[in-house]
């Protein structure tokens, strides 16, 4: 079950006229995901960038219907849609909630965690930039270690919280990590998530420029890096078999860390015992 | 129509599987709690095709049932005090979007300290979310008002609370008439009007600036005050089709003559009465006024039916603190120049507290007393 990447459609449900930065790494996840989804996709997504970028006052980016919902709720307010169309008989719609770290990680958990307890057949996205973008890029559960924030100067101080073991643990249908820089990866991964019948959750590392202390121009070129450096894997759990789908060329750590204006602060300490932990993970050794 | 002896939770249930509800969202909580279980049994029978979202929390309750209203299906859910107080974000948000969602509320006091009594700070505490609410004074307008509530729901494109207390209705058995199934489909058609939907894509809350934002609230509050003139419309049509006897805003009871009023909303109107009937055969010209539409509040109804009256009594199940009794409050507000009546406030019954024929005779007694004009009075202290 592939994608034909070669000749997606050339509609654009989602992106021409968004109000996003130029650069923006959640507006590209966006795109490239609407690419896969089509028309028959009902999409909820609660406060964040992404919220407010796809629509203001009577104009909207989006081409499908699109509800801005509350902070925590939406995946509790997917489930009820997809209730109501089951109701109704209506089938073949794709019933979406897609959230920011925030939304998806930490106010929005508890929405999050019921609706994948229950099998719901929704498809949930984090699209995670790493910080909480939206109120101006302060520290939350997604923040990586040691990385500045606005309301953190001196680098978070705990680890990231992993939502892709999280979520795993719910034993769903399908769980899956992606990257903006990677769209065929990405795609394929919506369009197995779009056959399930319960529960699927995607977690898209999506740059945010302003927060990363990047040039606009750099999302993709940084997206990219965290992938080959194996500080971002890509796999999924499909129905409990774990395969990675990429293999990374394991560019050192430091040159995905040195990119960024956030990691400004890093000592060498620092930087060696990320690429230690790295190492360790792919079974490089120390 | 048959009769049969069910309690407030029932009443609310059948009501709402009578209203063949679609989307039914819920978390558990006390006193609510069996008209929740009354309808997932309704639902595992086969009595009821609905949708049932098992969800984690009461915020996630409503935001279901909001979901599955959206999506155009007719949606319900119960809650009471805590509950009600977690979801209050979406209380607001439900109404802003125009949502014809029905709830039904067993009212509990809120903490602190703990209490799991009934009193009617809960929905109170809802008074400015753009909610009709109506409140219950028996088992009969708990079922009578959730069908209505549907009704004038669907039509305004504005939720509605049906008001019943914790325990004295909740759990409390009484004799109800039960509207037959075929005449309630043909009360209650269904018209969907999805607003989330793949073959007319729309974008929902999209972001209102202040060029706005204010006609968003104007055009709101509007149809809140078009829901003065609908309530007893329903009402009217209801007791027509059902041979029922269903106020719409208030309703008045020995109020021909009276020049003393006592005013109350819930469970307390039937107490009242009984203090009325036993005054009434001392010769006292007293009468009592049963608000059922508490919001949006019957400005016009309330101050014609008590145009004439010396003394008003207003029984209050909650505090505004600082303030005084919600609904004495907004008589007094509205009375405001309409007259010189003295009004005075009785704050009674909070937490499951005494509210009998004795504490409603001692507040009517306060409002008699020459001391004691246009105050708030605490009874049972």
């Amino acid at each position: 079950m592939t994608i034909d990447f070669k000749n997606l459609p050339k509609q654009e449900l989602f992106g021409q006229g968004n109000v996003g930065c130029k650069g923006c790494g959640a507006a590209i996840a966006g795109r490239q995901a609407m690419k896969v989804l089509g028309e028959r996709t009902i999409i909820t997504i609660p406060a964040s960038c992404m919220a407010t970028l796809g629509g203001n006052n009577t104009k909207t980016t989006w081409k499908t219907p699109f509800y801005h919902t509350l902070f925590e709720c939406a995946p509790a307010i997917s489930s009820g849609v997809r209730a109501a169309l089951e109701i109704q008989g209506i089938k073949d719609v794709n019933v979406v909630s897609w959230g920011g770290d925030a939304g998806s990680a930490d106010i929005g958990f508890q929405s999050l965690t019921g609706a994948a307890e229950r099998q719901e057949h929704i498809i949930h996205v984090l699209y995670d930039n790493e910080m909480y973008m939206n109120t101006g890029g302060q520290t939350g559960s997604q923040t990586p270690l040691y990385a500045i924030t606005s309301n953190g100067a001196l680098g978070k101080k705990v680890h990231k919280k992993n939502m892709l073991a999280i979520m795993e643990a719910h034993g769903i249908d399908y769980v899956a990590s992606a990257n903006i820089a990677y769209p065929e990866d990405l795609m394929n991964k919506f369009k197995k998530a779009a056959s399930k019948k319960g529960f699927s959750y995607i977690h898209i590392l999506a740059p945010c420029h302003r927060g990363w202390g990047i040039k606009p121009e750099e999302t993709i070129e940084v997206a990219r890096k965290a992938v080959e450096c194996g500080m971002w894997e890509l796999f999924e759990v499909d129905e409990g078999k774990r395969t990675r789908t990429y293999e990374p060329s394991f560019i050192p750590v430091a040159d995905y860390l040195k990119a960024q204006g956030r990691f400004k602060n890093l000592t060498a300490e620092q930087t060696a015992e990320l690429q230690k932990s790295v190492n360790k993970y792919y079974g490089k050794g120390e | 129509m048959n009769k049969v002896l069910i309690t407030g939770s029932e009443a609310a249930a059948l009501g709402a599987k009578l209203a063949k509800i679609e989307v039914l969202g819920y978390y558990p909580i006390t006193p609510a709690f069996p008209a929740m279980e009354r309808l997932s049994k309704y639902i595992e029978d086969g009595e009821l095709n609905c949708k049932f979202i098992r969800v984690e929390s009461d915020h996630s309750a409503l935001a279901s049932v909001l979901g599955g209203s959206l999506a155009g299906a007719r949606s319900y859910t119960v809650t009471n005090s805590q509950g009600l107080l977690l979801m209050t974000e979406v209380v607001y948000h439900a109404a802003g979007l125009r949502q014809p969602i029905v709830m039904g509320v067993a009212n509990r006091a809120l903490s602190a300290p703990h209490s799991r009594f009934p009193e009617h700070g809960d929905a109170v505490s809802q008074g400015a979310t753009g909610w009709i609410q109506l409140f219950s004074e028996n088992n009969q307008d708990v079922l009578d008002n959730t069908i209505q509530a549907f009704r004038v729901a669907e039509e305004l494109r504005t939720p509605v609370m049906v008001n019943y207390e914790g325990y004295l209705q909740s759990h409390t058995l009484e004799e109800v008439f039960v509207p037959d199934q075929g005449k309630v489909d043909a009360f209650l058609p269904l018209k969907r009007m999805p607003a989330l939907d793949v073959t007319n894509p729309r974008g929902v809350n999209t972001v209102a600036g202040p060029d706005v934002y204010t006609d968003y609230k104007y055009i709101q509050n509007a149809a809140m005050e078009q829901a003065l003139e609908l309530i007893p419309k329903v009402a009217a049509d209801y007791n027509r089709e059902f041979g029922a006897n269903s106020c719409g805003l208030i309703e008045g009871y020995m109020m021909d003559d009276a020049e003393h009023a006592i005013v109350a909303m819930g469970s307390i109107v039937g107490t009242a009465r009984l203090l009325v009937d036993e005054l009434r055969k001392q010769g006292k010209k007293i009468g009592l006024v049963k608000v059922k539409t508490w919001r949006p509040f019957p400005a016009q109804a309330v101050n014609q039916i008590l145009k004439n009256v010396k003394y008003v009594t207003v029984l209050d199940k909650n505090i505004v603190f600082g303030v005084g009794g919600a609904l004495a409050t907004d008589i007094k507000a509205n009375l405001y120049g309409q007259g010189s009546m003295v009004i005075n406030g009785a704050i009674l019954g909070l937490g499951g507290g005494k509210c009998g024929v004795k504490e409603i005779k001692e507040a009517v007694d306060h409002t008699e007393s020459s001391e004691n004009k246009n105050r708030s009075e605490w009874i049972g202290l």
